[in-house]
C-alpha cells in the first residue's frame, strides 16, 4: 500500500493481556500470555499465526465477546468492557441472521442505532449494492453461495459505520477464486472508506498482501512474535510478482513455519 | 401454447398417478380388510366389512355426532396441547438460562421425559377426577415433556456468533433472546412441538376411553360395551382421519413458519 500506515494515533491499545479458558474437562488453557499490541488509526492489520494460536481469541477479547482476565485493551482511549457498534464484525461463517432477508439483516444495525423506517432501507440498499449484492435483497442467506453470504455480512457490518473492522478469517470459508475477488473488494472498499481494519488470517500470502503490518503470532500460549512491514510501491495483481513481495511472504513464512510445526506437536 | 397445455395436464395426471401409487399401501390394506370381511373367515361382529364402517362414518357425520365428538375430543387436545407449548417454551428457556432452575429442573425433566406417563392416569383420576379438568391436565403433563427437551436444546444451541453479531450490531443484553436465540432456535422448538401434538392427541384419546364423557374416544369405549362392532371400527376409521389432518396442519405451518430455512428452500426448488 502506498498510503502511510494509519496517522499513527493508536485506535486499539493492547497491554500485557492474557487469556485462559477452561475446558469442559480438564485443566485451564492459557491461550494468551501478556500479549501487547497497539493498532494505529485506520491502518490495515494483520493478526497472523498457526491455528490455536489464540489470534482469533485476541480479536474477540478486543470486540468485547470474551471477559479480559488480564491485562488491559482499550479502544479510543476507552477500556474495553463490552461489545459496541464502534467495533464492527466479520466473522469466518458469516454469522448471518437465516430468519431475516439480505435486506432484513442489514437494517438490524440500523434500526438499532434508531434510525426512520426509510432511511434505514436507503442506508441499507446503498451498502447492498457497495458490495455488490443488488437484486439480492429479498433473498434468504441458505439461498445464496458462500461468497454473497460474507458480502452480505460485510454490509451488515459496514452499514452501521464502525470506526473498527474486525475481521475472523473472513474469507476461510471460500473457494479460492471468490476469496481472491473479496480480498480485491476488502481492500477497494478500505482504500475508499478508511477504517481500522483488524484482520485475523492463517495465508501467509493474504496476510502480506491485504495488511499494511503482519503481527506474526506464536503457538500456544500465543505472544507476538514479530510485527512485519508489508507496505509496497506496487499495488494490484502486478505486485504478486515482484521480487519485494515474494521475498517478504518468505520471510514471513519462515517466522510462521517453526510457530506452524510447534503447534502440531513439533515432531515435523 | 398447445404443447404447453398438454404438458400441464400430462404434469396434473401424473401427480394424481403419483399420489395414488404414494398411498398405494393404504389402498391394498383397505381392499384386503373389505375381502377378508366378505370372505366368511370371520363373523361381522369380529370384522365388519369396511364399507359398512364408511356408512357408519357417514351416518355419524350427517347425524352431526361426529363433528360434536370431534370438537369435544379436538378442544381437549389442543387447549392441552396450547398450555403445553406456552408453558414449556417458557420452562425450557428458564431451564436453559437460569443454573438454578437447571439444577431442580433438569434430572425432573431427564426421568420425565421417557417415562410413560399415562401410568400417571389412576392418579389424576383420585386428585382431579374424570372430568375435562383432569383429562386436560394428564394432557398438559403428556404432552410439555418434548416441549421443554426442544427448547433447552434449541435454544442453548444457538451459535455464539449469531449473539455476538447482534451485540456488536447494537442490540441490548436484554433483547438478544427475543430477537436472536428464539427466532435461531425454532426450527428445533417446532421440532418438540410436533412431538407434542399429537401425543396431546393420543392421550385426549386414551383419557376418553377411560374416562368416558364424550369425545372420539367415549363413543367408541360406549360402542365396544354395547358390542357395536361396526361403531368402534369407525372410531378408529375417524381418529386416524382426524390425526391425519393435525399433522398435515402443522406440517403446513412449519413450512409457513420457517420460509427462510433450508429444509424449506429445498422443498421449493423440488
Amino acid at each position: 500500500m502506498t498510503e502511510g500506515a494509519g496517522n499513527g494515533a493508536a485506535a486499539i491499545r493492547v497491554e500485557e493481556v492474557s487469556h485462559q479458558y477452561l475446558p469442559a474437562r480438564g485443566r485451564p488453557v492459557l491461550a494468551l500470555d501478556r500479549v501487547s499490541l497497539e493498532v494505529r488509526e485506520r491502518e490495515f492489520l494483520a493478526l497472523l499465526g498457526p491455528s490455536g494460536c489464540g489470534k482469533s481469541t485476541l480479536l474477540y477479547l478486543i470486540g468485547g465477546f470474551l471477559p479480559i482476565g488480564a491485562g488491559r485493551i482499550e479502544v479510543g482511549g476507552r477500556a474495553v468492557t463490552e461489545p459496541g457498534p464502534d467495533r464492527g464484525i466479520v466473522f469466518q461463517h458469516f454469522a448471518l441472521f437465516p430468519w431475516k432477508t439480505v435486506r432484513e439483516n442489514v437494517m438490524y444495525g440500523l434500526a438499532k442505532q434508531g434510525l426512520a423506517k426509510d432511511e434505514q432501507a436507503r442506508r441499507a440498499q446503498e451498502f447492498i449494492d457497495l458490495v455488490k449484492l443488488t437484486g439480492f435483497e429479498d433473498s434468504y442467506p441458505a439461498q445464496l453461495s458462500g461468497g454473497m453470504k460474507q458480502r452480505a455480512a460485510l454490509a451488515r457490518t459496514l452499514a452501521i459505520d464502525p470506526q473498527i473492522l474486525l475481521m475472523d478469517e473472513p474469507f476461510g470459508a471460500l473457494d479460492a477464486q471468490t476469496r481472491i475477488l473479496m480480498q480485491e473488494e476488502l481492500l477497494s472498499i478500505w482504500q475508499r472508506r478508511r477504517k481500522t481494519v483488524v484482520f485475523v488470517t492463517h495465508d501467509v500470502q493474504e496476510a502480506v498482501y491485504l495488511a499494511e503490518r503482519v503481527a506474526v503470532m506464536s503457538a500456544r500460549p500465543g505472544r507476538i512474535k514479530e510485527i512485519v512491514d508489508c507496505r509496497f510501491s506496487l499495488s494490484g495483481p502486478a505486485l504478486f510478482k515482484s521480487p519485494e513481495f515474494v521475498e517478504r511472504v518468505d520471510h514471513v513464512w519462515n517466522l510462521v513455519r517453526g510457530e506452524a510445526i510447534a503447534a502440531q506437536g513439533g515432531s515435523a | 401454447m398447445a404443447r404447453v397445455a398438454t404438458g400441464r395436464a400430462h404434469d396434473l395426471v401424473g401427480a394424481t398417478l403419483w399420489s395414488v401409487v404414494q398411498s398405494g399401501s393404504i389402498i391394498v390394506v383397505l381392499i384386503g380388510w373389505e375381502l377378508l370381511a366378505r370372505s366368511g373367515l370371520f363373523t361381522a361382529f369380529l370384522l365388519p366389512t369396511l364399507s359398512s364402517v364408511l356408512a357408519r362414518v357417514v351416518e355419524d357425520a350427517t347425524s352431526g355426532l361426529l363433528f360434536f365428538d370431534l370438537a369435544v375430543t379436538l378442544y381437549r387436545a389442543v387447549l392441552g396441547f396450547a398450555i403445553a407449548a406456552v408453558a414449556g417454551i417458557a420452562l425450557g428457556i428458564l431451564i436453559a438460562r437460569i443454573p438454578a432452575i437447571h439444577w431442580l429442573f433438569d434430572p425432573i425433566v431427564s426421568i420425565g421425559f421417557p417415562m410413560p406417563k399415562v401410568a400417571f392416569l389412576p392418579v389424576f383420576m383420585l386428585w382431579f377426577g374424570v372430568y375435562d379438568f383432569s383429562k386436560i391436565s394428564m394432557i398438559v403433563f403428556n404432552a410439555i415433556f418434548p416441549v421443554i427437551a426442544a427448547t433447552v436444546a434449541g435454544t442453548q444451541g444457538v451459535d455464539k456468533h449469531l449473539v455476538w453479531s447482534a451485540r456488536s450490531l447494537g442490540a441490548k443484553p436484554g433483547e438478544i433472546l427475543r430477537e436472536i436465540i428464539l427466532p435461531a432456535a425454532l426450527p428445533q422448538i417446532l421440532t418438540g412441538l410436533q412431538v407434542a401434538l399429537p401425543t396431546a392427541l393420543i392421550v385426549a384419546i386414551v383419557t376418553e376411553i377411560i374416562m368416558g364423557g364424550d369425545g372420539l374416544g367415549a363413543s367408541m369405549i360406549r360402542a365396544s360395551r354395547y358390542a357395536d362392532s361396526p361403531g368402534v371400527f369407525a372410531g378408529i376409521v375417524e381418529i386416524a382421519a382426524a390425526g391425519w389432518l393435525v399433522i398435515k396442519g402443522v406440517e403446513w405451518l412449519r413450512r409457513r413458519l420457517l420460509v427462510w430455512h433450508q429444509e424449506t428452500q429445498g422443498l421449493a426448488t423440488m
